[in-house]
C-alpha cells in the first residue's frame, strides 16, 4: 500500500516553508489576563490579581473564542495562552479547550503556582505542545525576593512537581536578572535536575507596556550590566558554539538596511500576531506604540491581518538618528533593539537605545573575539 | 479488530481535522493517538479522498466502488488501499467504527 497517512514530526511540517513564504498566519499568542498572583520586580505586565478595572476589560471565553474561529480560518495551528498568569483565570480549563477544540496546538507559559488537581487532569487527558515554567530562584530567598510574594516558592515547586509527574512535556527557563544573579548556577542545576531540555536563560529586560515609570525605574534596576551579560553568555558552552556558528550572519553588513528607510526590517507580522487581555491585537508582544495596535473588540481579524499589518510593516522613518545608526548597524542581530523596544524605552519608534547599542557592542567585541578569521 | 468492508467508519472525536493551504491535517485532542507525541498527521491525495467519505453513513464497500469510479483504478486495488487506510487509522483512534 501507498503511504496514505503520514505522521510528521511539528517541526518538519512542509506546510511551514509555504505559509511563511504567503504570508500566512500560523500562530499567535493569547494574553489571557495581565493579571498575576506574582510581583516579579522585573515583570513588564502584571496587574494585581485582584485589579478589578484590568479584569472587567478580560476577553470573555466567547470573544476569544471569536478570535480563534477567525485565527483558524487563516491557517492559525499553533497558540501560545500566556499573561500576566493564566491560571488566574477560573475559565482558563474552558479557554484550553475551546483551544484545542478548534485543532490547536496548545502551548501555555504559566509560573506554575496555581497548578491544581483540575488542571493536571486536563492536561494528562488533553496534553498541551508544551509548558513553560519559569524559574526565579533555587531558593526560597531569592525567589521570593524577585516575585515579591511570601509563599510563592513553595507553591512554584508543588505546582512544578505536579506539572513534572503527569507526564506533560515541560520546558524550564530563566531571568537573568540582578535579583537572581548570584544563584543562577543554581537555577540551571536546578533545572537541569528535573529536564533534559538545554537550559534557556534570557538576560534581556524590556521596559513595561502600560508605561509605568515607577515599574519601569525597577525594570532598569534589575538589568545586568552588558559586561555581566556577556560574561554570562561567554561561560554557556552551548550558546557560545551557536554564536561561533551564526557568527557571519549575527555580524554581517549585509544583514543592515542601508538603502531602505522602512522601519521594521524583522519578520513582524509574517506569520503570527499577539492578542492583549482586552483584545488589542499587535503585530508583536512589544509593539504598542501608536498606529500599530488594532482593537479586535470594533474590528475583524482579517481586517487586521489582511488590511492593517501591511500597513504598519510599511511605516519609514525620516529621522538621521536612526537612519544613519540603527538601520544601517552591522550588528543589528546582536541588538536588543528594534522599533518595538524602542518605543518602549523613548516614545519614539526610531531612536538608537544606549543601553541596547552598549549591550550589543560588548557582545560583538566578544564575539569577534571567539570568532575565526 | 479487523476492518471488513461492510462496516461504517467515521472520524473520532478525539481528533480535529484540519485543511490548511488544501492539506488535510490531523490534529490529535488527547493523549495516545498515533504513535509518538508531538506529531500531526497529514494524508496524501487518494488518503483524503478517503477520509472525506468516511461520514459514518456510508459502508466501507459504498465508498469504495465510488473511488473506484472517480479514481478509473481497479475495484481490488481500491479495496485493499480503502482497508490498509481504515485499519491504520482505527488503529491510532483516529477513526471509530459505528
Ligand atoms: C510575563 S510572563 C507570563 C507567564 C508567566 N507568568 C511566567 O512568569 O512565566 C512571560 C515571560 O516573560 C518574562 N518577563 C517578565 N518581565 C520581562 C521583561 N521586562 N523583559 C523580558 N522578559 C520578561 C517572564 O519572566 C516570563 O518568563
Ligand atoms: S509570574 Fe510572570 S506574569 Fe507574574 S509577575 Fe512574574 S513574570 Fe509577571
Ligand atoms: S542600538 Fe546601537 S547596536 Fe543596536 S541597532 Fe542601534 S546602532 Fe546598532
Amino acid at each position: 500500500m501507498t503511504q496514505l497517512v503520514e505522521s510528521v514530526a511539528i517541526q518538519d511540517f512542509p506546510l511551514w516553508t509555504r505559509m511563511k513564504a504567503t504570508r500566512g498566519l500560523i500562530s499567535f499568542d493569547l494574553e489571557a489576563t495581565a493579571r498575576c498572583n506574582n510581583n516579579c520586580r522585573h515583570c513588564y505586565i502584571n496587574l494585581s490579581a485582584g485589579d478589578r478595572d484590568a479584569r472587567s476589560r478580560e476577553l470573555t471565553l466567547q470573544e476569544i473564542g471569536c478570535i480563534a474561529d477567525q485565527a483558524v480560518e487563516l491557517g492559525a495551528l499553533w497558540v501560545l495562552i500566556s499573561g500576566g498568569e493564566p491560571l488566574l483565570r477560573e475559565d482558563f480549563p474552558e479557554i484550553y479547550m475551546l483551544l484545542k477544540r478548534k485543532g490547536l496546538l496548545v502551548s501555555v507559559f504559566t509560573n506554575a503556582t496555581l497548578v491544581h488537581d483540575e488542571h493536571i487532569a486536563l492536561f494528562k487527558r488533553y496534553p498541551p505542545r508544551d509548558i513553560e515554567v519559569t524559574v526565579y530562584g533555587a531558593t526560597e530567598e531569592t525567589y521570593e525576593r524577585v516575585t515579591g510574594r511570601l509563599g510563592s516558592f513553595d507553591a512554584f515547586t508543588a505546582g512544578l512537581n505536579r506539572l513534572l509527574e503527569c507526564g506533560v512535556k515541560v520546558r524550564l527557563k530563566a531571568m537573568a536578572i540582578r535579583s537572581n544573579l548570584h544563584e543562577l548556577e543554581a537555577i540551571a542545576d536546578f533545572c537541569r535536575a528535573r529536564t533534559n531540555d538545554y537550559f534557556r536563560f534570557d538576560p534581556q529586560l524590556h521596559l513595561r507596556f502600560d508605561g509605568n515609570e515607577e515599574r519601569n525605574r525597577l525594570i532598569k534596576s534589575e538589568r545586568l550590566t552588558p559586561e555581566e551579560v556577556v560574561a554570562l553568555e561567554m561561560k554557556d558552552t552551548q550558546r557560545l558554539a551557536s554564536l561561533r556558528k551564526n557568527c557571519d550572519i549575527l555580524i554581517d553588513g549585509s544583514s543592515s538596511h542601508a538603502a531602505c528607510d522602512h522601519l521594521f526590517h524583522c519578520g513582524l507580522g509574517n506569520s503570527s500576531f499577539n492578542v492583549g487581555f482586552d483584545g488589542t491585537f499587535r503585530l508583536c508582544s512589544s509593539l504598542w506604540a501608536p498606529g500599530t495596535t488594532f482593537d479586535l473588540r470594533r474590528g475583524t481579524l482579517r481586517e487586521a491581518w489582511k488590511s492593517f499589518v501591511p500597513k504598519v510593516r510599511d511605516m519609514r522613518s525620516r529621522k538621521p538618528e536612526y537612519l544613519e545608526n540603527c538601520r544601517a548597524c552591522p550588528i543589528v542581530n546582536l541588538c536588543l533593539w528594534c522599533p518595538a523596544h524602542a518605543h518602549l524605552e523613548s516614545g519614539e519608534l526610531d531612536r538608537p537605545i544606549d543601553y541596547f547599542c552598549r549591550m550589543a557592542h560588548a557582545r560583538a567585541a566578544a564575539i569577534r573575539g571567539e570568532c575565526p578569521e | 479488530m479487523e476492518i471488513t468492508l461492510d462496516l461504517v467508519c467515521m472520524p473520532s472525536e478525539n481528533i480535529v481535522a484540519r485543511i490548511i493551504e488544501e492539506e488535510l491535517i490531523i490534529v490529535p485532542l488527547v493523549s495516545g493517538i498515533g504513535d509518538m507525541d508531538d506529531e500531526l498527521y497529514t494524508m496524501n491525495r487518494t488518503g483524503r479522498a478517503i477520509w472525506s467519505r468516511l461520514d459514518g453513513e456510508k459502508s466501507l464497500q459504498e465508498i469504495a466502488d465510488e473511488l473506484a469510479g472517480e479514481f478509473g483504478t481497479s475495484p481490488g486495488v481500491i479495496e485493499r488501499d480503502l482497508l490498509g487506510l481504515v485499519t491504520e487509522l482505527v488503529r491510532r483512534k483516529m477513526v471509530v467504527v459505528r
